[in-house]
């Protein structure tokens, strides 16, 4: 790279990065505001036969007696310090409340991942390699049913087989790996279906190339040829589609935390949004932003760097 | 036609220039896995159930705490878990549901607004410090603490100071409170010297108490581990050890206890009672709550049930036989008020409300709502299939009910709000943890209160009188007018009294109460 | 060639059955009221949680009845008009939405393609279930409100795809000439960019569908979406859900139904996206040139270079001959 592109990619860089400050700041914002209309968290957290001045007092120490927009100041204040706020109803602060529950929904993500990367691109290979014969024919519907399956009926099912009926696996909670094996699954199911098709085809998609028809030619087998050749050149659409895999996984964990009682980010932020507790939704929205805003930034800075074509296009606003 | 199948130059170079990316993403790869064998080992692993013969219990709760200090959180799950850990200043007979002693011995009142309570001295806190009157006081005072925050202010408003030399602890109120010691057998006395010391954040992380059990360890969201305390000042409880678990599907909760990973699940339904039933290895407790199931009319905006014929033909619509016998199972009992009969103030001189769908079709005509909506609102927090059934009883005797579910926080803000526009009718549980008319009568249907949509200046100077009146037999008399009231204009209708249930293994003895109290000290294992 | 096999075998066929089957449940949704055999909000107490093909005083229930004795057959045939209505509407409502801001993003560029592109990345960033939930919140939930709920979560799949495909457009040669020659910016838009990014609409849609069905069963099992008594796949999933061990047919039917018609949406969204989209089809490649061009900013498989033009979906031989730029990426951005 000549020194004209670094500076190019330089400037692309400040650009990125000053547009998803904004855009972290208009999802905090939107989402500020959108709370406040949504409910009034004193009175969920009053005990039944509260007063309105009961009622009205907890509004003041929740520090929602004030404007909306002196609120929204004081947020702004607590967020340059650092400060993302008390939890309404957990009375501890809502960045360690998230600490306590990231390793949970980490776990579950990374498990899930595995088993998609395990799954997924054993299955996407057998079926390439064996295209239309009994292997392929027996995966794909499997790949397609596996894709058409919502995560919360996949998890009731396993429920009712592993938990009710053989009563081998546990349906809830977290009590060590036993516990994770189902949620798991169920996270994979859907993405371990998704990479399979991704990686079929790409690996069809190298096998008419040129290349492989050489190393065939030369005689090279068919685990030669996965080793040496496909490998290396399926691997790079197979991990774009892992990299949003993982965000999915690690954002889509909600329904699966749900029917697990897994006590991961998803749980507390159905639980959040239920109590109104705002401090602690804005903090878990600010994360989830941040994550999903770093992970974009990441991929289009590696693709930028793969291919220094499309950094002289990212001037133009867009994905 | 078909595309010959050129190489794709272009494709095929990005590839290769991507050699560097698979090493290093296989690299992260193996990262991640690492990490996430790292977290695996990291985070707790605890079993579930118990192993027979052993002292060790497992239960299932609905949910996860929402807090382990007693001073803040005053909801079920929350109390099932900290009660063990603290002692309370007063707890009540199980038998006749009366204030009786605990921490505090005997107590008098000196003038109507001021009590003083005399405290047992042998009681010591886990870390071995003495339990005095003054940390009674700072469990009060903590409460009544604006900063603080506690969400249980509104049971303990009355109170005006606490004050506690050695074992005296004196509390002052603003008015003469007839329902002090009712509250008083909720309030868990906690340890100043170490609240002071570690701060409330850290106290509702690891709560320390008097209490028979002590903390041990917690997974927020999933479980909390308590062992027995073994400086304990009361009988050594047979369990050893505890473990509370955050379950809340039923099904789960009932999958749990016929495998044996838990011994007992709390808040179970109806029909999960006869799941268990079939079970071999289960049983059903159960008692009768001061919970009363309810409806509740808005009777000033509420279109036609501003009409107190058609609220008294609603009262008439519903089955209350059916509801009990079909929907609860028989876990429920008719009442004859919004309240149950454990509470002080019942007016056992009315009759229970009867279902006459004939009659009721006739006060609609009579009235001229016959067809006419009326809008029923409610939220998840309650029973679907009971807010249906009533739907389809009162539809049976000539009105349109439609139904306007919303989540709680939005269902809170509609029926509170002072213009009265929520509808016509709800679906109701309420519960005051008092025990007492006051708690009832008075915020559902004393005009002003946030959850009354009636407005009647006799039931109001009534219900005011009584909440002043320390005399019981007076209160009595008071109470037997205002429900009389209430039963002549129906501004709402008591559905039954609701039961709590719980699953257990047939091995563990334990009565549960009116309170739904959760000792774990009560509960033991047959041998 | 070697890879027809399997694809090639059913080749025009494939996506027949998958048609077929959607058809099927319009048709039940829309004559749920004539072939449901009872009203699907009736409680019947004393029928309640009867098992498939049982009889309860008289009436016949073919799937058993919940637990309210509400018969599964026609909760789950009334349930058929929320999915589809539901996903219908969220796709028509969030893709017109979409394609709208993105053609104005990509045809103005500058500060509002910015803008635009900017509130499209704000839009993703925010968790789904958080913005449904938050959503649903504050408008309360119903029907129109999930549909809105869904609506502002996806939109920008659209604009993305649009707002690629116009500034890729706006770049051709017949593009240019036109604006070269003077003509009104919206003829041009209307007669030479919609054109071009309709197709690619399109295929979006048909993937969304089936996620559409999937996202409105899911709010209405966390109970977000419709709201009772009304009949939702969903939120019978979710009432089932609790009576999982003593009466598997209340999670299995709904399931079942919700299941066939992601399926078969899927299935035909794939067959739609092969003939508007050949690029990504490995088996069927219909004739397309190359020419030079720039790398496309379109998501690798919605590469707006393999489209040609306002073809019909159902043409399998292209006509237009306009160059065709391939893009480098052979990877998914898309998720």
């Amino acid at each position: 790279m000549n020194r004209g592109a670094v500076a190019t990619a330089a400037g692309y860089l400040g650009t990125r990065l000053g547009q998803a400050l904004i855009a972290l700041w208009g999802v905090t914002t939107a989402v500020f505001f959108a709370l406040r209309l949504s409910g009034d968290p004193a009175r969920l957290l009053a005990p039944q036969g509260a007063t309105a001045a009961d009622i009205a007092r907890l509004r003041g120490q929740l520090g929602l007696d004030v404007s909306v927009w002196h609120q929204y100041l004081n947020f702004l204040d607590g967020l340059l310090h650092g400060d993302l706020g008390y939890s309404y109803v957990q009375h501890q602060p809502a960045l360690g409340l998230i600490a306590q529950r990231v390793p949970y929904t980490i776990d579950l993500a990374l498990s899930a991942l595995f088993l998609s990367v395990v799954f997924g691109v054993g299955a996407g290979m057998v079926m390439a390699l064996n295209r239309g014969r009994w292997p392929e024919r027996v995966l794909m519907p499997v790949v397609l049913v596996g894709q058409a399956m919502p995560a919360f009926w996949t998890g009731i099912l396993l429920i009712l087989l592993f938990s009710v009926t053989f009563r081998i696996l546990p349906s809830t909670g977290y009590g060590g790996i036993t516990s994770l094996i189902l949620p798991a699954v169920t996270l994979a199911s859907l993405s371990a279906a998704t990479v399979a098709r991704i990686t079929r085809g790409a690996v069809l998609e190298q096998l008419g190339r040129d290349y492989v028809r050489t190393a065939r030619s030369k005689g090279a087998g068919t685990a030669r040829l996965v080793v040496r050749h496909l490998a290396r050149n399926v691997s790079v659409p197979i991990l774009t589609v892992l990299a949003l895999e993982v965000a999915n996984l690690l954002g889509g964990s909600v329904v699966t935390e749900l029917i697990f009682a897994w006590p991961g980010l998803g749980q507390l932020t159905v639980q959040s949004v239920d109590g109104r507790d705002f401090p602690l939704v804005q903090a878990i929205v600010i994360l989830a932003a941040l994550v999903y805003i770093v992970v974009n930034l990441v991929t289009d800075l590696a693709y930028a760097f793969l291919d220094p074509r499309i950094s002289t296009l990212g001037k133009a606003a867009g994905t | 036609m078909r595309a010959p199948r050129h190489p794709r130059t272009t494709r095929t170079r990005t590839a290769f220039r991507g050699l560097r990316a698979p090493r290093a993403a296989a690299l992260g790869g193996l990262a991640a896995l690492l990490a996430a064998s790292l977290t695996a080992c990291a985070l707790p692993t605890t079993t579930g159930g118990s192993a027979p013969g052993s002292a060790r219990l497992t239960a299932d709760l609905a949910g996860y705490p929402s807090s382990l200090d007693p001073g803040l959180q005053y909801d079920t799950d929350s109390y099932s878990v900290y009660r063990n850990i603290f002692d309370q200043l007063l707890h009540r007979d199980p038998k006749t549901n009366k204030p009786i002693p605990w921490l505090a011995t005997h107590w008098r009142r000196t003038n109507p607004t001021t009590w003083v309570f005399t405290l047992r001295d042998d009681v010591r806190f886990s870390d071995g410090s003495r339990l005095t009157a003054a940390d009674a006081a700072f469990s009060v005072q903590r409460i009544l603490d604006p900063k603080f925050g506690s969400q249980q202010y509104a049971n303990f408003s009355a109170i005006a100071s606490a004050t506690g030399h050695g074992d005296t602890l004196i509390l002052t109120t603003k008015y003469p409170s007839p329902t002090l010691l009712t509250y008083l057998t909720t309030l868990s006395v906690v340890p100043e010297a170490y609240v002071k010391k570690v701060g409330n954040d850290r106290f509702n992380v690891r709560p320390m108490g008097s209490g028979p059990y002590s903390f041990v360890s917690a997974i927020p969201g999933s479980q909390v581990v308590l062992k027995r305390n073994e400086s304990y000042w009361g009988a050594e409880p047979p369990i050893r050890r505890v473990t509370f678990r955050a379950v809340p599907s039923p099904a789960s909760r009932v999958a749990d206890l016929t495998s044996g990973k838990a011994d007992i699940a709390d808040g179970m339904t109806p029909d999960t009672a006869i799941q268990m039933k079939s079970a071999s290895n289960l049983k059903v407790l159960s008692a009768p709550t001061e919970r009363v199931s309810y409806l509740a009319f808005n009777t000033i905006k509420g279109g036609p049930t501003d009409d107190p014929r058609v609220r008294r033909a609603i009262s008439l619509a519903i089955d209350y036989k059916a509801l009990i016998s079909a929907l609860e199972q028989g876990y429920g009992k008719r009442v004859n008020s919004v309240l149950t009969p454990l509470a002080v103030g019942y007016p056992e001189q009315l009759s229970p409300y009867t279902y006459d769908p004939k009659k009721a079709r006739g006060l609609i005509k009579q009235a001229g709502a016959a067809g006419k909506t009326v809008v029923m609102a409610t939220s998840p927090t309650y029973d679907p299939q009971i807010v249906q059934v009533i739907q389809a009883n009162i539809q049976d005797a000539g009105l349109k009910v439609s139904i306007v579910n919303s989540d709680q926080a939005t269902y809170l803000k509609k029926v509170q709000s002072p213009s009265h526009d929520w509808g016509s009718i709800r679906f109701g549980q309420w519960s005051c943890s008092c025990l007492d008319a006051d708690g009832v009568a008075y915020p559902l249907f004393r005009s002003g209160t946030v959850w009354s949509s009636y407005h009647n200046p006799d039931f109001d100077a009534l219900v005011d009188q009584a909440r002043r009146t320390i005399d019981p037999v007076a209160r009595d008399r008071l109470y037997a007018k205002a429900y009389g009231i209430l039963d002549k204009d129906t501004p709402g209708v008591g559905l039954f009294q609701i039961y709590s249930i719980y699953g257990a293994n047939k091995r563990l003895l334990w009565h549960p109460d009116a309170q739904q109290s959760f000792y774990v000290a009560d509960m033991r294992f047959t041998s | 060639m070697s890879g027809q096999k399997v694809t090639g075998r059913t080749g025009r066929r494939r996506g027949l059955i998958p048609a077929v089957v959607v058809v099927l449940y319009v048709l039940v949704a829309l004559c749920a009221p004539l072939i449901s055999p009872f009203d699907p909000n009736h409680a019947d107490l004393v029928a309640r949680l009867s098992g498939p093909f049982t009889t309860v005083h008289g009436h016949f229930h073919l799937l058993g009845t919940d637990a309210l004795g509400r018969d599964v057959l026609s909760r789950a045939f009334y349930g058929s008009r929320v999915s589809i209505a539901v996903a219908a509407a969220t796709v028509v409502v969030s893709g017109a939405f979409g394609v709208l801001v993105g053609v104005l993003a990509g045809w103005y560029r500058g500060w509002v393609g910015v803008v635009v592109m900017r509130v499209a990345d704000i839009a993703l960033s925010v968790p789904f279930f958080l913005l449904a939930i938050l959503v649903v919140a504050v408008l309360g939930p119903s029907l129109a409100n999930v549909v809105i709920c869904l609506a502002l979560v996806r939109w920008p799949r659209y604009t993305r795809i649009a707002y690629a495909s116009v500034l890729e457009t706006r770049e051709r040669g017949f593009v240019r000439g036109a604006v070269a020659v003077g003509a009104p910016g919206r003829w041009i838009v209307t007669r030479h960019v919609l054109p071009e990014v309709l197709p690619l609409a399109v295929v979006v849609a048909t993937l969304e569908l089936g996620l559409m069905v999937v996202f409105e069963a899911s709010l209405s099992f966390i109970g977000l979406g419709v709201q009772p008594p009304t009949a939702s796949w969903g939120s019978m999933l979710s009432d089932g859900q609790n009576y999982v061990a003593s009466a598997w047919w209340l999670v299995t039917f709904p399931g079942l139904a919700l299941f066939g018609l992601v399926l078969a949406v899927n299935l035909l969204g794939d067959t739609v996206r092969d003939r508007l989209d050949p690029t990504r089809s490995v088996s069927r490649k219909p004739f397309r040139r190359r020419g030079p061009g720039r790398g496309g900013r379109a998501p690798g498989w919605l590469r707006p270079g393999g489209t040609t033009g306002p073809t019909a979906p159902t043409s399998t031989a292209p006509t237009s001959t306009a160059p065709i730029p391939t893009a480098p990426s052979g990877t998914s951005q898309e998720a």
